[in-house]
């Protein structure tokens, strides 16, 4: 049976993967009446993120058509994308754009 | 696709045709409740506050009740007051009078106890059913709807499907000149400038990114950083990685639609149709009744893992994305869109169903919610310290 993952957004990189994969397993896509496939380069449980492309350190990881973080290593395509290879920077930020406080990293 | 509601002097339209008891301070529930077992056609709005409160809360609760009472579901009001209460029972009746509904008021220490306040309040409930009851539905446009959201029980189906879902239908009933509410500061934590980009002006804009702000301090208040409580260990397993990625795919619920403001809890909006973000919580009780306190006459509750409770006064569409949770839960889910998760419908396609649903629920379909009386609990939310 064919496995798929969600595209959301035509500008995210990456996609959500709905059925356990396994390294090597093929995940289909369908946006907007196209299908396109994807490798798995990792083992990935339901809900969990797949790169479309390869993202670069630093770059940010789009979905919903937002940046949710940026990446803290480099991410090939088909990559496991999640919190170890993502930096979640979000704070609450007063109206000057600083932190305010007891936000830990 | 037509809406057949009850119309009110004040040109809102009811989905629902209710008496409302409505007590001014928690105090009288329990004589609420016998009013509401004798007499048919009425529903009891229980809650917990209207005393020892600060001046900010006592009004926050003022405010909730008069605009419950002049949510387009209900037909008539009859206020309950204990006596000694916080809350003016005269202002809550005046506060409904304006919006032309028959409303009257019954005061427990005047009366000298509870079967007195019964003889009288239960003798004017059941005259209120009387007169009203007889009120028959009218063909209106759907720019007359106000829908409400929430997301709870969530998972990650939530943000893949009956999320993206229910964005489809704000953007479809906004566009036909409907309201919609959306809100749950918590859950917009973390993607407050996506909201912010989204709204039609500046400043309202920076109210919703000013509500995170608040939310967050007064978590800090007692010692709490509220982002780690927003993203927990379940998420994280879940497959969500950011809070900004979790607070994304609770905002999917309006799609991209543009903000034409903020409301404070409990308000009414008098701008423009379109919509809104309000201060309520994602709590669902407080939730649910900020929504109906804003006139939301059907409100779109999207669950994964299965939400079951509702609102005395305002069907609420429970919409879910899980297909096990779907079958385990089914007694409580009204909308199945395991559909969009295995790609057999898409979300444009869910959306229109969902909107025809709604819809259909406006026009007098029971809710699962409804059907199980699993809709009596209610809370009006406060900010500041219980005395």
């Amino acid at each position: 049976m064919a496995k798929y993952a969600k595209l959301i957004d035509e500008k995210d990189n990456v996609a959500t993967a709905v059925a356990d994969c396994g390294t090597g397993d093929e995940l289909t896509i369908k946006f907007k009446g196209n299908e396109t496939r994807y490798t798995c380069n990792q083992d990935m449980p339901f809900g969990h993120k797949i790169a479309i492309v390869d993202i670069k350190k630093g770059e940010k990881i789009v979905k919903y058509g937002e940046s949710i973080g940026n990446a803290s290593k480099d991410i090939k395509k088909g990559d496991w994308v999640h919190t170890h290879n993502v930096k979640d920077d979000y704070k609450v930020l007063d109206k000057q754009g600083n932190p305010l406080p007891g936000q830990e990293d | 696709m037509k809406f057949y509601g009850y119309p009110r002097l004040d040109g809102k339209v009811g989905a629902r045709n209710y008496v409302a008891l409505i007590p001014s301070v928690g105090c009288v529930n329990a004589l609420v409740s016998h009013i509401e077992h004798m007499v048919r056609g009425t529903v009891a709005i229980r809650h917990d506050q209207g005393c020892l409160h600060p001046t900010a809360d006592t009004e926050q609760v003022t405010r909730t009740l008069i605009n419950l009472g002049k949510n387009p579901n209900v037909a008539a009001a009859l206020v309950i007051s204990l006596g000694c209460e916080m809350v003016v029972g005269e202002q809550v009746y005046e506060g409904i009078k304006e919006s032309g509904k028959p409303v009257d008021m019954v005061r427990v220490h005047e009366l000298g106890g509870m079967f007195e306040t019964i003889n009288k309040g239960a003798k004017i409930a059941a005259n209120m059913v009387f007169e009203t009851s007889g009120i028959q539905r009218e063909e209106f446009g759907l720019d007359k709807l106000v829908f409400g959201t929430k997301c709870g029980s969530s998972d990650t189906t939530s943000g893949l499907s009956s999320n993206l879902v229910t964005g489809e239908v704000c953007r479809l009933m906004t566009e036909n000149g409907g309201y919609f509410i959306q809100g749950e500061i918590c859950d917009i934590m973390g993607g407050e400038y996506a909201l912010k980009k989204l709204s039609v002006n500046e400043e309202e804009g920076e109210k919703i990114v000013d509500a995170v702000r608040d939310l967050y301090e007064r978590g800090l208040a007692v010692g709490a950083d509220v982002r780690g409580s927003q993203m927990t260990a379940g998420n994280v397993a879940g497959g969500l990685t950011t809070l900004v990625e979790k607070a994304l795919g609770a905002n999917a619920k309006g799609d991209n639609v543009p903000i034409q403001g903020f409301l404070n809890y409990a308000e009414i909006p008098s701008g423009p149709p379109g919509r809104y973000i309000m201060a309520f919580p994602g709590h669902g009780f407080e939730n649910l009744t900020g929504s109906a306190a804003g006139g939301a006459i059907v409100h779109l509750f999207t669950t994964g893992r299965g939400a079951p409770n509702g609102n005395p006064i305002m069907p609420a569409i429970k919409i879910c994305g899980n297909a096990k949770t779907n079958v385990s839960m089914q007694d409580h889910i009204d909308v199945d869109v395991a559909s969009v998760i295995n790609e057999t419908e898409t979300v444009a396609e869910a959306g229109q169903r969902f909107y025809e649903y709604a819809v259909s629920v406006a026009n007098g379909k029971l809710t699962r919610a409804e059907i199980l009386n699993f809709d009596s609990g209610m809370e009006i939310l406060i900010k500041g310290p219980v005395m």
